[in-house]
């Protein structure tokens, strides 16, 4: 009886099993990047908005404080959007007739609201909470990136689950002290650029317990030290503490001052005084869904 | 044939008697569906069941009929995991699987890549000019009220972005105190119903309100005097109202105000007419009772029970067992078995008639009842009431008789107790009326052509009034009818004009509280379909430009002082306070916005009235003869307002664990003498008027007698929810017997109607071990074996003792004392079985360390986290007010009856009624049975992804978006507290629901597991604050929603590692313990073992 196959064919069938193993792998493959794609995640795209606000404008250049339109970022787990009289509050006295304002009046006389499209948007099912993240030390940019960079507004990071368990499972990467949340040119502390930070022994919400500065308070003026260390989140109430605690000479230089010059040594110093809770308890599920 | 059936409001039957059987083997074969209607239970006989009774005595727990008959059949039941889940196949449509799985073949395909596929782009819609004081994602709270027929119901209103998403007690109203009744909770529902009217119509068209008020104004102007025109209204609850009328009636003094509600207090207001001359509301102070007689007076039950917050608060507080402070002591005699009887130490079990031979015998106190037992009964409560010197209370409410008010008058008066715990007031409605006589009077001058308007505000007439006084008929000789209601219902539909009602979270009104305080009703949200309030009717014959908002604020100025504040003392309500109030614009507005903040008005309460003695002679009982119906309320749908509310349908009753149904419910020797099976369709006869309904036996109801609920049985005008529902009772009820009647018949022969009831759904097997209870019981030896009542007895799941036990030994859940045979003879419910495992023998470790502490700021610690439970089961009275807060807080779906039947009800937590021992007079315990946390929990071990998994803070939390639907950790739970969402229950599509919703909670979709999450989404939100902060949780700060609801306190939950906490005292007791420790899955919630006090001579 002839051979039905060619002994080529062995070849053939060697081939193809390796090739159907390789297609499963690269369909795989295929399929984990495409999850993880801007195209789904949305990372870097820029959506049609109505009004093609440009926050590099209005935060670098005219020097708007994130707080003045994203007003319930400190109390409440949403930022908020603002309302359509933010804009008027400014757009009533400039620019009253530029075209690209159009949808803005639009809303103002028909008490219709503008209709953004969200670029940060979590699946339903994840509660992320806005007032825990900026009362514990994360900065805006080190989740939305450099804002006041944008003229188009775009997601700087995937907001994938593996990118927030990043975080926190290890919070202290990116730690920054309560008073610099809003600064979107943040840098972390280096051997050029180190951070000095002293608590000041007080109780209370975590903004007010540590005071920090970027230049060193032995070598300069203390007073200069202390004018340029804000105490954070618009509170002043920790820095006063500092000065009248007892046991301070009047003027002399707090002394408990820490010198930091990595990011890690002060994530690890921040966690500590803000009371970040443990990397088990900032993983755990209901932490984020319920 | 359901929805024909259904279509036309009559009761579905099982044609074939015994098919049922058939039918289950039937699926298993070819897997093609069944209608699960036909799906029965196992049946049990009589003979059955009294062959096992016979002979046999000491404590046993049973849960239903069938588990305490024991057949085969049901055994068979009970090899699976889930009796009847798993029977019923997934579809309860015809659709059969096969058909379905090749439908959807190509779903599932793009279905596999929809799940990597990206999100839809969201809109944002941002205010325009966004209000001051809003904080988007923080909710807003306000105090409003519920106004009830019995009287107010101060709540707290949470607000999403204004739109309310709970109701709770005002906690810092003093009858409220924070707590709330499953009626106030569901009321939320009724906000959002679907189905609630949504404009006005004129003869069936959609019409104006303005036309309306127009047409109605200069109708009734053209009368000059008002003469034909008719008010028909619900109890006026409104000061406000009332004053309107007073104003109508002065403008044209021949118009008529009569108030109808089909459950009303009449036989109390009658007793108190002929006692004193006039109508007043009795309070109870029952924190000062001692001995406490319930004369069919359903207290314990929910608001249909006037006063029902405070009073059952101060019994439960009374009912504490507590070594240094004497406990309460309650007797009921009452027909249908009530929560309030089987919380009673003792309840004796009595027809109507022979309630009221009771009572007269009461009030003379001479003894001379024919039944011995009732005899004993009165003998032992009249030597503890004189005991008591003063402090005890005979109780009695709206469904009490005129005998059982007038005795309740004159014992009360009497023995001493006006004045140290019974009070009489003015009433709370502020028109009080006799219902039944007004309503007979009003549909004679219907009949006689007098009438020539009719305005119903709020009623239902065509639904609910008394069957013998044909109202439809006269109903059809008046010539212009106004129906105001939130429903086109049975009424609306037949009016010429129907205007659609405003919820009362839509509306200003005003309301008294049981002890007369005046709650101001604010509306939460904008009227959503412009809904119009009875203040607008009666305004459109004053001044229809004046808004209901107006109306109230100038009447408020009656009761309100204004310079209350800067004179030292508020002045009661009278002409010369409203005269400061207008004189002093500006102290006026600060009473008002103070009365809006706080929820109440302050100075308002009734001062008690001293009455003297009661004039009237105690009433003699009259004879009745034959079996008789008693009528009820039912404890889910009171009179049938709540009919279209899904939360309350779904509600399994009280006591009966009835959902979706109602029942003629009698006992066991009823049932015998008439040959009838449990789940038969019968026809009541009375009088020539016949109903068909199914029976159902119910344990501890007195012979001769049957009691019914009213409130099912709505037309299809009811709505998707309640059309079509059981059957209507009003079909029997008389203007002149409306609590009960003699003579009534009962005819078989009409087939089988398989009744919803979710107390079998819990009974499972639990394998090998439990069955090896059965065959080497250690000391339920003679038992009569029912799987979940022997469990009760075998493994302890019920543990209480007597007072005098309890204070002999009182570690008497833990420990246990034998005879001489070895046999545990205490009736404690101990079983060594039923013991913790000690945590050193365990294999298992703890998830985690619990032990860390912080250190924030200069010597503030922060203990870290360990949730847990305790649920005092002295104090729970099954009044089901947490199931139906739990439905509200954790956006649970509602499934519908056939899912319900099947044991597919969603709700997280259940009220689980065990009975013990003799089926004609059975002590009852009610246990909520919720997810337990337990630290070494078999779901989580079971689950292959990580599903439900274990927090540091030791809660056993669920992931929707993990779960994959191998349903495992259902089976593993011993406590079957999981529950699954066979299909897709949640509504996704109808609008108004979605603005209902607890945004903080995910609305859970298809095949995914679901259970308690100790209210997780609260927890989360207190933690943020406290994290904020640097503080540590105070005990208290969070309230679980069953916990914050709980009139009687029964609930508490908090941190475990802080000593100092509620939870960690109650946990800290003796008489705490775990339900089935012995599996040693330590569960976080645990029991207190509850106590009673029987009098020694009735025990």
């Amino acid at each position: 009886m002839a051979q039905v196959f060619d002994r080529s064919s062995n070849a053939l069938a060697r081939a193809s099993l390796v090739l159907a193993g390789l297609i499963v792998i690269a369909l795989g493959v295929t399929l984990n990047s495409l999850q993880r794609s801007p195209w789904v995640t949305r990372q870097g795209q820029r959506p049609d908005q109505p009004v093609p606000f440009s926050h590099k404008h209005h935060v670098e250049g005219l020097g708007l404080q994130c707080q003045y339109c994203h007003t319930s970022v400190e109390k409440s787990s949403y930022a908020g959007i603002p309302p359509t009289k933010t804009c008027m509050n400014c757009h009533s006295q400039i620019w009253t007739n530029a075209q690209l304002l159009e949808p803005v009046r639009q809303s103002w006389i028909t008490g219709a609201s503008i209709q953004w499209i969200k670029v940060h948007d979590l699946p339903d099912y994840v509660y992320f909470n806005h007032e825990i993240h900026v009362n514990k030390g994360i900065g805006c940019a080190s989740c939305h990136g450099r804002v006041d960079e944008m003229p188009l507004m775009y997601e700087q990071n995937s907001l994938q689950m593996e990118w927030c368990l990043n975080c926190h499972r290890n919070p202290a990467v990116n730690l920054r002290p309560t008073s610099e949340i809003y600064n979107m040119a943040w840098a972390a502390p280096s051997s050029v650029k180190p951070v000095w930070c002293a608590t000041n022994g007080t109780a209370g919400p975590t903004a007010q317990q540590v005071g920090c500065v970027t230049r060193d308070p032995a070598a300069s003026n203390p007073q200069v030290a202390q004018l340029s260390s804000p105490t954070g989140l618009g509170n002043a109430a920790g820095l006063d503490k500092t000065q009248a605690e007892p046991g301070l000479p009047a003027g002399a230089m707090p002394v408990n001052y820490v010198k930091f010059t990595s990011q890690i040594e002060l994530g690890h110093y921040l966690m500590k005084q803000y009371h970040i809770r443990t990397a088990n308890e900032l993983s755990s599920c209901e932490v984020c869904h319920r | 044939m359901n929805e024909t059936l259904k279509a036309t409001g009559l009761p579905m039957y099982k044609q074939e008697a015994d098919s049922s059987a058939t039918l289950r083997k039937d699926n298993q074969k070819d897997g093609v569906a069944q209608v699960v209607n036909t799906i029965a239970p196992a049946k049990m006989t009589l003979a059955e069941v009294r062959a096992k009774l016979d002979g046999k005595s000491g404590k046993r727990y049973w849960k239903s009929l069938d588990e305490l008959a024991d057949t085969p059949a049901f055994q068979e039941l009970m090899q699976e995991e889930f009796p009847r889940q798993a029977s019923a196949g997934e579809w309860v449509d015809a659709v059969s699987r096969r058909g379905f799985l090749k439908v959807m073949g190509a779903s599932f395909a793009l279905a596999g890549l929809a799940g990597c596929t990206k999100q839809p782009d969201e809109p944002i819609f941002p205010y325009v000019k966004q209000p001051e004081d809003l904080v988007l994602g923080k909710p807003m709270y306000f105090a409003t009220a519920h106004p009830f027929p019995t009287g107010a119901i101060p709540v707290l209103v949470k607000s999403d972005a204004f739109r309310p998403i709970k109701l709770e007690g005002n906690p810092e109203h003093p009858i409220a105190k924070g707590k709330s009744d499953a009626f106030t909770q569901a009321s939320l529902l009724d906000l959002y119903d679907p189905d609630r009217s949504q404009f006005p119509r004129f003869r069936g068209e959609q019409a104006d309100f303005d036309k309306f008020q127009e047409g109605f104004a200069k109708a009734v102007a053209a009368t000059k005097t008002g003469e034909g025109v008719v008010f028909l209204s619900e109890t006026i609850t409104s000061p406000t109202l009332a004053g309107q009328w007073k104003q109508v009636q002065a403008k044209y003094p021949q118009a008529k105000l009569v108030q109808y509600e089909p459950v009303n207090n009449d036989a109390g207001r009658a007793a108190s007419k002929a006692a004193f001359g006039d109508y007043y509301d009795t309070q109870y102070k029952l924190e000062d009772a001692d001995v406490i007689l319930a004369l069919d007076a359903d207290f314990l039950g929910g608001i249909g029970f006037p006063g029902f917050l405070p009073m059952s608060a101060a019994w439960a507080a009374r009912h504490r067992f507590d070594k240094d402070k004497p406990m309460n002591r309650l007797y009921a005699v009452e027909t249908m078995p009530t929560v309030t009887g089987f919380k009673a130490e003792h309840r004796l079990a009595l027809k109507p008639s022979e309630i009221d031979a009771f009572a007269s015998a009461l009030a003379g106190g001479s003894a001379t009842l024919a039944n011995p037992e009732a005899q004993k009964f009165l003998t032992a409560v009249l030597a503890d009431i004189k005991k008591s010197g003063g402090r005890f209370a005979v109780v009695v409410g709206p469904g009490s008789s005129l005998a059982a008010q007038s005795a309740a008058l004159t014992v009360n008066a009497a023995q001493g107790a006006v004045g140290k715990t019974v009070f009489y007031t003015e009433t709370v409605a502020p028109l009080p009326s006799e219902h039944a006589a007004d309503i007979k009077a009003l549909v004679a001058e219907m009949n006689a052509g007098k009438v020539q308007w009719l305005v119903m505000l709020g009623v239902n007439p065509l639904y609910n009034a008394p069957a013998d006084l044909n109202f439809e008929d006269a109903f059809n000789k008046v010539p212009n009818t106004v129906h105001l209601g939130s429903h086109v219902d049975e009424t609306g539909f037949y009016s010429t004009w129907h205007i659609n009602k405003a919820h009362y979270l839509e509306s200003w009104t005003d309301a008294r509280v049981y002890d007369g305080t005046i709650s101001i009703v604010q509306p939460m949200i904008e009227p959503l379909y412009a809904g119009k309030s009875a203040h607008d009717v009666f305004q459109t014959l004053l001044d229809p430009s004046v808004s209901a908002y107006s109306v109230v604020l100038a009447h408020a100025k009656t009761y309100m002082t204004g310079g209350a504040a800067a004179s030292g003392g508020a002045k009661a309500a009278g002409t010369d306070a409203a005269a400061s109030a207008v004189a002093a614009g500006s102290s006026f507005e600060q009473a008002w916005r103070k009365a809006l903040h706080d929820g109440w008005v302050a100075n308002t309460a009734f001062a008690p009235k001293t009455l003297g003695a009661p004039k009237s002679a105690p009433v003699a009982a009259a004879a009745v003869s034959g079996i008789e119906i008693s009528f009820k309320p039912d404890s889910s749908l009171y009179d049938g307002r709540y009919g279209n509310n899904g939360w309350l349908q779904e509600l399994p009753k009280q006591v009966t664990s009835m959902s979706w149904d109602n029942a003629a419910l009698m006992n066991m020797d009823l049932m015998g003498k008439l040959g009838i099976e449990e789940n038969e369709a019968i026809e009541l006869t009375l009088n020539g008027r016949k109903i068909i309904t199914p029976v159902l036996m119910s344990p501890g109801h007195p012979n001769d007698a049957v009691t019914v609920h009213l409130g099912q049985g709505r037309r299809a005008e009811a709505g998707r929810v309640g059309a079509g529902v059981g059957f209507n009772a009003y079909a029997l009820r008389t203007a002149d017997q409306p609590l009960s009647a003699g003579g009534l018949t009962v005819a078989r022969g009409h087939g089988l109607y398989d009744l919803c009831v979710t107390k079998v759904h819990n009974i499972e097997h639990r394998g090998a071990y439990a069955q090896r209870d059965l065959e080497h019981p250690e000391s339920d030896k003679d038992g009569t074996y029912s799987m979940a009542g022997h469990e009760a007895m075998e493994r302890s799941i019920i543990r209480y003792a007597t007072y005098a036990e309890a204070m002999k030994n009182p570690d008497f859940a833990h420990t246990g004392t034998k005879d001489s045979n070895g046999t545990l003879v205490n009736k404690v419910g101990y079983n060594p079985q039923g013991e913790e495992v000690p945590h050193e023998d365990s294999f298992f470790p703890d998830n985690w360390r619990y032990d860390h502490v912080a250190v924030v700021g200069a010597g503030t610690e922060v203990l870290q986290n360990k949730w847990g439970m305790s649920i005092d089961l002295n104090s729970c009275v099954g009044c089901n007010a947490c199931v139906v807060s739990c439905y509200a807080e954790n956006n649970i779906a509602v499934v519908g009856r056939e899912q319900t039947k099947i044991g597919r009800i969603m709700q997280w937590m259940r009220i689980d009624t065990y009975f013990e021992g003799d089926l004609h007079a059975p002590v009852a315990h009610f246990q909520p049975m919720l997810c337990q946390h337990c630290e070494s929990a078999g779901c989580e071990q079971v689950c292959p992804v990580g599903a439900t998994v274990h927090t540091p803070e030791g809660i056993n939390t669920m992931v929707y978006n993990r779960c994959v639907g191998t349903r495992y950790c259902s089976n593993n739970c011993p406590y079957k507290v999981r529950r699954f969402n066979f299909l897709l229950y949640s509504d996704y599509d109808t609008e108004s629901l979605k603005f209902m919703r607890n945004p903080d909670v995910t609305v859970r979709s298809r095949g995914v597991m679901e259970k308690c999450s100790y209210c997780i989404q609260r927890i989360e939100a207190v933690k943020i604050e406290a994290d904020k902060n640097n503080r540590a949780i105070e005990d208290g700060e969070i309230l679980t929603a069953c916990q914050q609801a709980c009139p009687t306190d029964a609930i508490v939950f908090g941190n475990m590692n802080d000593p100092k906490s509620r939870v960690m005292q109650r946990k800290a007791e003796e008489r705490d313990y775990q339900v089935l420790a012995d599996l040693n899955y330590r569960p976080r919630t645990t029991y207190t073992a509850g106590v009673i006090n029987p009098n020694a001579e009735l025990a």
